[in-house]
């Protein structure tokens, strides 16, 4: 009786218990399903519709990927941008390590060194646009004003509005503002290598460069692998960077998938393009991150723990 | 022990920090400059520095109704971002069925970029009813799955003796979360407010998308739309820009231990 008794009470704890946890996540998690998953499938159906806010939806199968795929040489250009963007990533992910190698010693400033590096990374980045803007200027601007008085060109380069030049510009100012992040990730990385292993090394008469391709860069696998992740999702982010330069001009010399997306969709209203746009880059993301994952060692245990 | 001499690592750092520093001085000086901006060639420093183009900010845009929009948006962030990760944190420190699979998701939703999903979160939000309003553009920033970890590695490291002493006293559920859990969780709560700052403040593609009036519209967009409509003939757009990074950049160096930490602990905590 008295175990009866004592188990529903348990019981009612439990249920009390799980019914305080429901409501505790409840809210994070219709976030989450409103903004996250509910998206992803939607972006699916609508990939596979023909739809508009004002007519209803039709199925049209795989019409939006064909149309894509063979008819539509701005959705290559776009393709294509945002896979240099991607992989220019690693130069300046090699440029962050060496700066973290030489920050991670025991430099006096080394701080100082840091915060500067990283200062540009929480910039809205929306102003760090226009900031290039002006620098890449032709007329006020930094850039030419020194490629000018050193005698390198003799009229001033419009960088932005220049085929050649407009998309290595616009990746070079995500450079500036993502270095200091990079550094930040694979400092982290660095301090949490054992320094005893470093000491063993010495010992034994192991030159730098060995230890630094024996020990460092295999330590620093998972962290090199995160860096990698969000040189792959900048692309997704450097919308702003990239309709505030150039808005994805001349032509489509600067397109990203993003911005394309966002055009076909906001500009043109068309979702249902945007939506299957959306799934190709989205697709191209997993397929890249797979492949760095399984560069780095396959075990990228950052970020699934 | 041998050692390298520190100066070569010193010049290649200053070096380094000065072609950081650059774009900063170069649209600060602009921003001071009363003199023609495309005057060629421009010089180094400005030659009589004044404050005028700031002046001009406040008359050429509504500078006080952007700033009070990105206050709100900001604000609202915040609020949304304390409760709710502060509440599910403190429910994913419980033991209950389908705990392992709460967390893989959330996990997994980390790996969606938002940017991903801008279609149907547009048509979500005009469902909904709220686009061109303040609640339209925080929505989809009011909770923040990295700082839902933060929490709840943080209140795992609470002694558990204590909340259940506090349980004992009598102190419901959300009473201990908030005398006892949180004032232990201050550098939790200090990395989360941060990071809901940055992201709330500096974000644009959203607003972008779900504002219509000139009203609603923030900072970001303020400063795009400047852009657009005025060129960059004047300088009074990096007097702008400067106005608009100075709470950030001072916010950064503020908490610069805690930012770090947060943007690093979806990194490392592994």
């Amino acid at each position: 009786m008295a175990r009866a008794s004592g188990s529903t009470w348990f019981h009612r704890k439990q249920t009390r218990e799980l019914a305080l946890v429901g409501c505790f996540l409840l809210p994070a998690l219709t976030i989450f399903f409103l903004y996250r998953i509910l998206p992803l499938g939607w972006n699916v159906w609508l990939s596979f519709n023909s739809w508009s806010p004002l007519k209803g939806a039709k199925w049209v199968g795989i019409d939006n990927y064909q149309e894509m795929l063979f008819d539509d040489d701005v959705f290559w250009d776009a393709f294509a941008n945002t896979l240099i963007f991607i992989g220019c990533s690693p130069i300046a992910i090699a440029l962050a390590f060496a700066i973290a190698l030489l920050v991670n010693s025991d430099l006096k400033g080394a701080a100082v060194y840091r915060t500067i590096v990283f200062l540009s990374y929480p910039l809205m980045t929306v102003a760090v646009g226009i900031i290039w803007r002006w620098l890449y200027d032709e007329r006020g601007g930094f850039i030419n004003y020194v490629l000018r008085s050193s005698g390198i060109v003799d009229q001033p380069v419009k960088f932005l509005q220049s085929f050649d030049w407009a998309l290595a510009c616009v990746i070079a100012a995500e450079f500036w503002q993502v270095l200091g992040f990079y550094m930040i990730i694979l400092l982290t990385g660095l301090q949490s290598i054992p320094q005893h292993l470093y000491e063993a090394a010495r010992v034994d008469g192991v030159p730098p460069y060995a230890r630094l391709l024996r020990i460092t860069l295999p330590l620093l696998r998972p962290s090199i692998f995160l860096c990698i992740v969000v040189g792959i999702l900048n692309s997704f982010t450097s919308f702003d960077l990239v309709y505030v330069m150039t808005n994805g001009g001349p032509g489509h010399a600067t397109e990203l998938l993003i911005t394309y997306i966002y055009k076909a969709g906001f500009g043109q209203t068309r979702f249902d393009y945007a939506a299957a746009l959306t799934i190709v880059q989205f697709f191209l993301l997993v397929v890249l991150t797979v492949i760095a994952n399984k560069l780095s060692g396959g075990n990228a245990g950052s970020l699934e723990r | 022990m041998r050692r390298a001499p520190s100066w070569p690592r010193h010049a290649i750092m200053i070096a380094v920090s000065v072609l950081m520093l650059i774009p900063f001085y170069w649209v600060l000086k602009t921003s001071l400059t009363g003199e023609n901006i495309y005057a060629y060639p421009p010089r180094i420093v400005p030659v009589d520095p004044h404050l005028y183009n700031y002046v001009d900010v406040w008359y050429l845009i509504p500078f006080p109704r952007y700033l009070l929009n990105s206050l709100i948006v900001t604000a609202m962030a915040i609020c949304g971002n304390l409760l709710f990760n502060t509440a599910a944190g403190y429910a994913l420190t419980k033991q209950f069925p389908g705990r392992r699979w709460i967390v893989l998701l959330l996990l997994s939703c980390m790996l969606i970029p938002f940017q991903a999903t801008i279609i149907p979160a547009y048509l979500i939000t005009a469902q909904l009813g709220v686009l061109n309003t303040h609640l339209g553009i925080a929505l989809p920033l009011l909770s923040t799955i990295i700082c839902i970890f933060i929490f709840k590695a943080s209140f795992e490291s609470v002694p558990r003796s204590l909340i259940d002493a506090a349980r004992v006293d009598g102190l419901g559920e959300w009473r201990i979360v908030v005398r006892i859990l949180l004032p232990l969780s201050k550098s939790a709560v200090a990395t989360n407010v941060i990071l809901t700052f940055i992201w709330s403040w500096n974000a644009f593609m959203w607003p972008l998308i779900v504002t219509r009036s000139p009203e609603m519209q923030t900072l970001p967009l303020g400063l795009a739309r400047f852009l657009s409509v005025l060129e960059d003939t004047t300088g009074a757009l990096y007097a702008f820009v400067v106005l608009v990074l100075v709470p950030g950049l001072a916010i950064f160096l503020m908490a610069q231990k805690e930012f770090i930490r947060g943007l690093t602990s979806g990194a490392t905590k592994g």
